[in-house]
């Protein structure tokens, strides 16, 4: 008898979780594509960080960041080599051209299109740069609590394999 | 002890207390499926093809265990799953304790730090076990819909 109602529930689960997930806006793929685990390096910190700065993610990490969806990425390079090649759906906040005026408004308007105090993953090209750290101190600094720092970058994006948005053609 | 684990009343409160439990765990989870599936891939210890599915059917099965058990239909059924998960989440926890994994344990909320360490989480299930077993041993079958 228990054993039974042990199946069923577990049958009634399976079948309520995956026609909702159909039919949810918050839908996930019914198998995620998750990257093997590399061998546990961590993720990179650059020598200039200080306690307090924003949480440094690992590769692995913005992976299931990028698959799972709902984060923003944000590439603080200068424009053109963020078309040149970037994480795909990233938006572009370049850190040195950061216009005059209020820069928290300006945030929040280029922002503006994601959820309330959504997680922001911020990258550069990789382990010489830091603009992704001193955008993600900024970034911080004017309200925004959930924010990553991806420091391996568009390069230890490319590296591993990961699909690269090109926006237009460059010199490689 | 065997008519404190029989009382019909003490039943009916640690049915309230599990069962509200785990519709409660099950709120955030059936409504961002994808910050659990992270949450269940933190652990490392479930196969990357199947954290998905996982996180689809775990959500419901927490709030169909918490309603079988509070309206009691079901009620075997649900008391050993109530049990079982338990027991799957201390193993859980337990084992990113002793690797020093550092997670934020998924169980009621996604997102860092928002439920605390994980040791707290495993003082909480290991106290919510006492009344799952006092459920699972109670033969008290008051206020429930079905009795099978």
């Amino acid at each position: 008898m228990a054993l039974k109602q042990v199946l069923a529930l577990l049958l009634l689960s399976a079948v309520i979780g995956v026609a909702i997930n159909v039919i949810s806006p918050n839908g996930i793929p019914l198998v995620g594509k998750y990257r093997t685990l590399s061998s546990g390096e961590g993720p990179i910190v650059p020598p200039s960080a200080q306690t307090g700065d924003p949480p440094f993610i690992d590769i692995n990490q913005a992976q299931l960041e990028f698959e799972v969806g709902g984060s923003v990425f944000v590439d603080a390079r200068d424009p053109d080599e963020y078309l040149c090649g970037t994480i795909p759906g990233s938006i572009n906040i370049p850190f040195e051209n950061l216009p005059e005026g209020d820069l928290g408004k300006y945030f929040d308007s280029v922002l503006s299109g994601s959820s309330h105090d959504p997680t922001l993953v911020v990258f550069c090209s990789g382990e010489e740069c830091d603009l992704s750290l001193h955008l993600g101190r900024n970034l911080r600094h004017y309200g925004y609590g959930n924010v990553l720092i991806f420091f391996g970058g568009a390069r230890e994006w490319e590296k591993s394999g990961l699909e690269v948005e090109r926006k237009k053609e460059c010199e490689r | 002890m065997r008519t404190l684990i029989d009382n019909d009343y003490l039943t009916m409160l640690s049915r309230l207390l599990i069962g509200g439990m785990y519709i409660v765990a099950s709120f955030y989870k059936i409504i961002e499926p994808g910050s659990f599936a992270k949450s269940i891939w933190q652990y490392h210890m479930v196969p990357s093809s199947l954290i998905n599915l996982m996180a689809l059917i775990l959500p419901w099965l927490e709030a169909l265990i918490g309603l079988a058990i509070i309206f009691g239909l079901a009620y075997r059924g649900a008391i050993w799953w109530a049990n079982l998960l338990l027991v799957v989440f201390i193993v859980a926890l337990s084992a990113t304790i002793v690797r020093g994994i550092d997670i934020d344990c998924g169980c009621f909320k996604a997102g860092t730090s928002a439920t605390g360490p994980a040791w707290k989480a495993l003082v909480f299930d290991l106290g919510v076990m006492l009344f799952a077993v006092q459920l699972w041993m109670s033969r008290s079958r008051k206020w429930m819909f079905s009795r099978a």
